[in-house]
């Protein structure tokens, strides 16, 4: 029947509709939303959260949950700064394998947190709601004690380019962003471990008797969220030109939402890369048109609260059919 | 005298009719089985009655008064309450608290724990229950007295009209013996039954009536004297060829395999057998007797104490999923729903999933790359599916274990494990599954079929092996197989009348 399929078809794209009468809203009513410059603006604006939402899809369709993002950003931005000063000594332009050397102790502790968030999972059966909540205090408590309180400037002048630099006119960390998407969108979708994910997230113990590894497809996702999260500090620290421990507060909330804005079911085993692609974009337009439209900042954050009401609300609906 | 009944009633789901102008009366005092294959009616038919859903037309009377429910807390009220095949106990809870969940006595705010217990320990008792303990942790029972605790919430609404759901389908025989008495008991008593299984066996013990639909429409009702299991049939499914088991060479010199002293405390000790390729060997046992717990070790997701296990001849040294799925063995769970598939998952995903390995071996995947895999299984094993790539879980019981089968097959294992392969699916569902097993063991394939239905082992089994108390007791040639003496053996553990 076609318009059976039709109806489908427009529920199962129901978030892009929506995406796109937002945006021709917007178009319309915001002055100055339509320029070339603010439409970069507003995806170097969703890099960061974007690409921990693609980890934080995998993350919640295998079952799991990471609260711990906002706080790994913070921990990962002051982590690479503390290094690059720590080991350049008082050097004022710190030498470039100085800062490589500080990506990787940052990338490599993000590792190991994903990887033991899920062994705390599989040894002790903590759900990863609770221990992700220990290990977002954990962190945040981290990035203070390393940078006492306050910001550590300790990075080369060229550092800037990570997150304000631009390549072609477009702003680096929006490729970044695009790295991330084709590489979380090719795992979910042409590989087996991409099919593993769904399948433990969808029923843990068929898949288990099916043979697959679900304790080591439950770590790679965490361990995959931490390492984008930790991407995402470094391109802060480098936006700000320095490691602030209190940056990106709350960011898990946001990144939370847009992936279930973008219709991945909290329950697991279902929903799409490419939804929350559209569940992030659909937040950046959002919070860009409010701001242009002159929204009171707290209107917008109840905004964007009751927002997250109706797509959990919405999310729950779905699930139930 | 009180009575059931029924006129025109009508269900319309758009343009398909699920049940089309049922009329018809219960007597009351009786037990009412009420048969249809899946998909025929039966259960909107009971979710109306119960007042789950309503009725696009038609009307219902109990004793003459017209019943409107626009929930089923409003049939409960009028007399009428249903015991559904899946369990609703909270298993956390005592099977006090479960019995009057939602209508706990009370002391001012506190709950009146003493005249909790006395009111469940005397309910207990009316039904003939009283080894179950009111204070004991339902989860911890066996799932059959969780069944009784689930009637005994029922009664304790004092129902007019009990509907039960296929209270026997988790149950083992000495479990179905207990329910039965119960059932006698509450008829005695004066309770109307509607009795819903796909048992047809237990009919004749436990029916007054026997009422048939089909796609929709009432069929016919009939006094149990006369309904012989051709009747019954008949009336489920119009004229059924008779089950033709073919004759099959089974190669007895080399075993697929071999079992040796198999141990796995405390479920069953010193197991040893050897099963051959083409044969299809069931194991019998009552619920508890460790079954479905050697199929597991067997398969490797239980880690055995003691013993060993060879495959083709080679003993496998360290039992794990993947490495008995390496060896060539596939295992069907028991529950479809719990552990055999991903009901979320698209039907195309679950028969992709336990050959994964095998289909794409590079680890890089693609629908286009699995398609082959997928329309081969649904046209091999006749799976009826609309679109593959929608929910497994909007396909009937029959077609989603054809979909368990078709996704191990994918893994071309040497030896397959069916542990239930009948549950929750038709009379007619099971024989397609019965021919696909056959099928299978005649291309060389070696079978494990356990199953608590002992017809299920009698009509599908080359042999069968019992289990009783952790041990495998008796052993049934196929001409020796008969449910009777099978049921005995199982019961006792001994072996007279089996010639083998």
């Amino acid at each position: 029947m076609t318009n059976t399929h039709l109806a489908t078809q427009l529920r199962r794209h129901s978030m892009l509709l929506i995406l796109l009468a937002l945006y021709v809203l917007v178009a319309f009513t915001a002055r100055g939303f339509m320029t070339i410059d603010n439409q970069l603006n507003i995806l170097r604006n969703i890099a960061v959260p974007g690409m921990i939402a693609f980890g934080m899809a995998l993350v919640i369709i295998v079952g799991e949950i990471d609260l711990s993002v906002g706080s790994m950003v913070a921990v990962s931005a002051c982590l690479t700064a503390w290094v690059v000063e720590k080991a350049s000594g008082d050097a004022f332009e710190p030498a470039w394998y100085f800062v490589a050397l500080g990506i990787a102790v940052t990338l490599c502790f993000a590792g190991f947190v994903g990887w033991f968030n899920g062994m705390l999972r599989q040894r002790v059966g903590v759900p990863t709601f609770i221990s992700s909540l220990a290990m977002m205090a954990t962190l945040a408590g981290m990035a203070n004690l390393i940078t006492n309180g306050s910001a550590i400037e300790a990075f080369p002048s060229w550092y800037y380019i990570i997150g304000s630099g631009r390549f072609l006119g477009v702003p680096v960390p929006v490729y970044l962003l695009a790295v991330a998407f084709v590489f979380t969108y090719v795992l979910a979708n042409f590989t087996t471990l991409g099919r593993s994910i769904y399948a433990v997230g969808g029923n843990m113990e068929a898949a288990r008797l099916s043979g697959i590894d679900i304790w080591r497809t439950k770590k790679i996702c965490m361990i995959i969220v931490a390492l984008f999260a930790a991407t995402g500090g470094i391109i802060y620290s480098s936006l700000i030109n320095s490691g602030n421990p209190t940056i990106a507060r709350g960011m898990e909330l946001e990144v939370i939402s847009a992936v279930i804005i973008g219709g991945v079911s909290l329950f697991g085993g279902r929903g799409s890369i490419w939804g929350a692609f559209v569940g992030v974009l659909f937040l950046g337009v959002l919070i860009n048109a409010m701001t242009l439209w002159g929204f009171n900042p707290y209107a917008q954050q109840v905004v964007r609260g009751a927002l997250i009401l109706g797509a959990v609300f919405v999310n729950f609906y779905i699930d139930r059919k | 005298m009180s009575n059931l009944h029924f006129e025109g009633l009508t269900k319309h789901y758009g343009a398909v009719k699920a049940l089309d102008q049922f009329t018809h009366k219960f007597e009351s005092g009786q037990v009412h089985a009420l048969i249809g294959k899946n998909g025929s009616g039966k259960s909107t038919f009971i979710k109306m009655l119960a007042g789950a859903i309503q009725p696009t037309e038609g009307q219902m009377f109990l004793d003459g008064r017209k019943l409107e429910f626009q929930s089923p807390g409003e049939a409960n009220s009028a007399g009428i309450v249903t015991v559904h095949q899946e369990l609703s106990l909270v298993p956390g809870l005592s099977v006090a608290e479960n019995i009057y969940l939602g209508r706990l006595p009370k002391r001012g705010l506190l709950v009146n724990w003493k005249q909790l217990y006395d009111d469940s320990r005397s309910l207990l008792a009316e039904i003939g229950a009283e080894m179950i303990d009111p204070r004991a942790t339902t989860g911890d029972l066996s799932i059959g007295r969780q069944q009784i605790v689930e009637i005994a919430k029922a009664m304790s609404l004092s129902p007019k009209i009990l509907l039960l759901d296929e209270p026997t389908s988790a149950l083992a025989h000495a479990e179905v013996g207990q329910l039965f008495a119960l059932v006698d008991r509450l008829r005695t008593s004066g309770v109307t039954i509607i009795y819903i299984s796909h048992r047809l066996a237990e009919l004749p013990r436990i029916a007054d009536t026997v009422t048939a639909i089909r796609d929709g429409t009432l069929i016919g009702s009939v006094a149990i004297d006369k309904a012989s299991p051709k009747v019954i049939l008949d009336m489920m499914f119009g004229e059924l060829p008779p089950l033709q088991r073919p004759t099959r060479h089974i190669d007895k010199t080399h075993s697929a395999l071999s079992v040796r002293d198999l141990e796995l405390a405390p479920f069953f000790k010193g197991v040893s057998f050897d099963l051959h390729h083409g044969e299809v060997l069931g194991i019998a046992g009552m619920l508890g007797s460790g079954r479905t717990e050697l199929l597991h070790t067997i398969f490797g997701a239980r880690r055995a104490d003691a013993g060993r296990i060879a495959v083709k001849g080679n003993t496998v040294s360290n039992p794990s999923i993947a490495t008995m799925k390496a060896a060539g063995i596939g295992y069907a769970s028991e529950d479809r729903k719990a552990s055999g598939l991903v009901q979320s998952a698209a039907s195309h995903a679950n028969l992709c999933r336990v050959g994964q390995k095998r289909i794409a071996p590079s680890g890089w995947t693609n629908l286009a790359l699995e398609r082959p895999f997928v329309d081969k299984q649904v046209a091999g094993l006749h799976i009826k599916i609309g679109d593959p790539m929608a929910p497994v879980s909007s396909l009937s019981g029959g077609n989603q274990q054809k979909i368990v089968v078709g996704g191990l097959l994918n893994n071309e294992p040497d030896i397959l494990l069916f542990d239930e392969p009948g549950r929750g699916v038709d009379v007619q569902a099971k024989r397609q599954i019965y021919e696909i097993i056959w099928d299978m063991a005649a291309r060389g394939l070696a079978c494990i079929v356990v199953s608590t239905e002992l017809e299920d082992l009698t009509d599908c089994c080359d042999r069968v092996l019992v289990l009783h108390e952790g041990r495998l007791s008796a052993e049934f040639l196929n001409e020796d197989l008969d449910p009777k003496s099978l049921y005995a053996a199982c019961m006792t553990g001994d072996d007279t009348g089996a010639a083998a």
